[in-house]
C-alpha cells in the first residue's frame, strides 16, 4: 500500500471515527494514533518510512494540551526536507475560530484543513484526490 | 466614623490660610500651603486628597496655571478656584485650561465652602468608582475572549465527535465495535457534563457572596469521602486521611469544598500507570487559626515549566486525562475569596503536592 496514516488527536473518540472512516474506505490502509504531539514528532523522526510507502496522510487537530497543532507544525517546519516530503498533513479542527482557521492555513506545510465532525465521505474524497495527484496505487 | 476628607488650599496669604483652616478644621483634614512648592510636597504626602482650593491671584503663577500643571500628575483631586476678580475671559481659561470643578468667591461664605467641597467629594467618589469598575471590566472582557474561545474548542469538539460517531455508526454493523464506540462517545459526553459543572462553579465563585459559618472538617469529609473510597477502590488507590481539628474553624463551606473536591479528583485522576502503590494522602490540621490542607499524591507530576501555569484559566498540563481547564483556576479563584494561599511542589513520574493554607474568619 502506497498510503498510509497517522492521527494526531487528544481525543480517544476522534480518534476511532477517523481510523473507522479511513478502514472503511479501504480496510488495507494502515493507521497509526498519536494521543500527543510531541510522540508523532518524535516518531516520525526516528522511524524510517518503509520504501513501499509514498505518502503518509497525516490528519492533525489543533487544539491539544501540551503541545497543540501550531506547535506541532512549527517543529515540523524544521524538519529535513527528504523527511518532510513524505508527509501531507492535513489540519483537523472544531475551531469556528476565524483567527486559528487563518493561522493554521497560513503554514505551508499543512496542505489543506477540514473542519470537524469528519464525514466519510470527506475522507473518500480526500483520499482519491491524494491517489491522483500523487498517482499512488490504491488496492 | 469615616476618616476625615483631605482639602488643600494654596494662597499666597497666611490670614486666608488660617482664617479657612480655622474654618473647617472640625470636619475636614485641611492641608495648607503659602505657595506651590509647598503645595506640591503636600500632594506627594498626601495621594489622597480630594479637593484642592487654590488662591487665583498669587505671585510667580496664577491659580489656574498650577491647576494646569497638575492635571497630568494628579488627575483625581477635584480643582476649585477661589478668586476676587472674575472676568469672562479668566473663566473660560479657568474652565478650558485648568479644568476647574467650581468658583468660590472671595470673601467665602463658609456655607459655600463646605457645599463646594461636598459636591467635589461626590464627584470624587464616583470618578474613582468608575476606574474601580473599569479595571473589573476590562477582566471580565478578556476572560470573555477566553470563553469565547474555549466554547469554539470545549463545547464543539465533543458535539463534533458526537456528530462524527453517527456519520460513522451508518456503516457499522457489529456490536462489539459498536459498544466501543458507546463507550467512547460517553465519555465525550462525561467530559462537556464536567465543563459545563465547572462552568457554574467559575460563575458563582466570581458573581457569588461568602457566607461564613463554623466548619467541622470531620463532618464536611465524611460528607464526601464515600464518592472518592470507591474510586479508590475499584482503581487500586491507597486513600488515607489525616484531619486534626481541636479548635472551631470559620469560612464558606461552599468554596472550602470546591478547593478540596478539585484538588482530591486531580490527585485520583493524574495517578501514574506504572506505579504499583498507588496513593492519594489528605492531611487536615487547624491550629492558631489557620487550617493547613494537604492533598498529596503519587502520581505523573507536573513539568517544572507548567507549575507556573497550572492556575491559568484553560490551561491543561496533561494529555492524559479529559481535564476541562477550570479546576485549578476555580481552586485559586475560591481561596481568594477565602484569603487563603495554595503552594505545590512536584516531581515528574513521582508525584504532586498541594499546600493549601486558609485562616479563619
Amino acid at each position: 500500500m502506497e498510503l498510509s496514516f497517522i492521527i494526531i488527536d487528544d481525543t480517544e473518540l476522534d480518534h476511532f471515527i477517523a481510523r473507522k472512516m479511513i478502514t472503511n474506505a479501504n480496510s488495507a490502509f494502515k493507521v497509526k494514533s498519536f494521543l500527543d504531539a510531541q510522540q508523532a514528532l518524535d516518531y516520525i523522526l526516528a522511524n524510517e518510512i518503509d520504501a513501499s510507502i509514498k505518502v503518509i496522510l497525516v490528519f492533525l487537530d489543533i487544539y491539544m494540551p501540551l503541545m497543540n497543532g501550531f506547535e506541532f507544525i512549527e517543529e515540523f517546519e524544521k524538519f529535513d526536507p527528504t523527511v518532510k516530503d513524505k508527509y501531507y498533513i492535513v489540519a483537523l479542527t472544531s475551531s469556528i475560530e476565524a483567527s486559528d482557521v487563518n493561522r493554521i492555513s497560513s503554514y505551508e506545510d499543512v496542505q489543506e484543513k477540514i473542519t470537524k465532525p469528519l464525514m466519510a465521505d470527506d475522507i473518500r474524497v480526500l483520499i482519491n484526490r491524494i491517489a491522483e495527484k500523487f498517482n499512488l496505487k490504491i488496492t | 466614623m469615616a476618616e476625615k476628607i483631605k482639602i488643600l488650599y494654596i494662597d499666597d496669604e497666611m490670614d486666608n490660610l488660617v482664617g479657612f483652616k480655622a474654618t473647617l478644621r472640625l470636619d475636614y483634614q485641611v492641608f495648607t500651603a503659602v505657595n506651590i512648592p509647598g503645595a506640591m510636597e503636600h500632594l506627594e504626602k498626601h495621594p489622597d486628597i480630594r479637593v484642592i482650593f487654590c488662591d487665583q491671584r498669587m505671585p510667580l503663577k496664577t491659580g489656574v496655571e498650577f491647576f494646569e500643571d497638575i492635571r497630568s500628575t494628579h488627575p483625581l483631586p477635584m480643582r476649585i478656584l477661589l478668586t476676587a476678580y472674575t472676568d469672562i475671559d479668566s473663566v473660560i481659561d479657568a474652565i478650558n485650561r485648568g479644568n476647574i470643578f467650581r468658583f468660590v468667591k472671595k470673601p467665602w461664605i463658609e456655607a459655600e465652602l463646605v457645599s463646594a467641597i461636598e459636591e467635589a467629594n461626590k464627584f470624587y467618589q464616583a470618578n474613582s468608582m468608575l476606574s474601580i469598575k473599569n479595571d473589573e471590566l476590562q477582566r471580565a472582557y478578556s476572560e470573555l475572549d477566553k470563553f469565547a474561545y474555549s466554547v469554539s474548542h470545549d463545547i464543539r469538539g465533543p458535539l463534533s465527535g458526537i456528530l462524527g460517531a453517527i456519520n460513522v455508526a451508518r456503516d457499522m454493523h457489529d456490536i462489539a465495535e459498536m459498544k466501543e464506540m458507546l463507550f467512547l462517545m460517553e465519555k465525550s459526553l462525561k467530559k462537556l457534563d464536567t465543563y459545563i459543572l465547572s462552568m457554574h462553579d467559575y460563575y458563582s465563585l466570581q458573581r457569588g457572596e461568602l457566607h461564613i459559618g463554623e466548619v467541622d472538617f470531620k463532618k464536611m469529609i465524611d460528607e464526601f469521602k464515600d464518592i472518592y473510597k470507591v474510586y479508590a477502590n475499584t482503581a487500586n488507590i491507597g486513600f488515607k486521611i489525616d484531619i486534626n481539628q481541636r479548635e472551631p474553624f470559620r469560612s464558606d463551606t461552599v468554596p472550602l469544598k470546591l478547593v478540596l473536591n478539585n484538588l482530591l479528583s486531580n490527585a485520583f485522576k493524574y495517578q501514574n500507570k506504572n506505579t504499583d502503590a498507588k496513593q492519594v494522602e489528605l492531611n487536615i490540621e487547624v491550629h492558631k487559626g489557620v487550617a493547613t490542607i494537604t492533598v498529596s499524591d503519587t502520581g505523573i507530576g507536573i513539568l517544572g515549566n507548567h507549575l507556573g501555569e497550572i492556575f491559568n484559566l484553560f490551561y491543561r498540563a496533561s494529555s492524559q486525562e479529559a481535564g476541562s481547564g477550570f479546576g485549578l483556576y476555580n481552586v485559586k479563584s475560591a481561596l481568594l475569596k477565602l484569603n487563603g494561599q495554595i503552594e505545590v511542589n512536584s516531581v515528574l513520574n513521582k508525584g504532586t503536592t498541594f499546600k493549601v493554607t486558609i485562616p479563619t474568619k
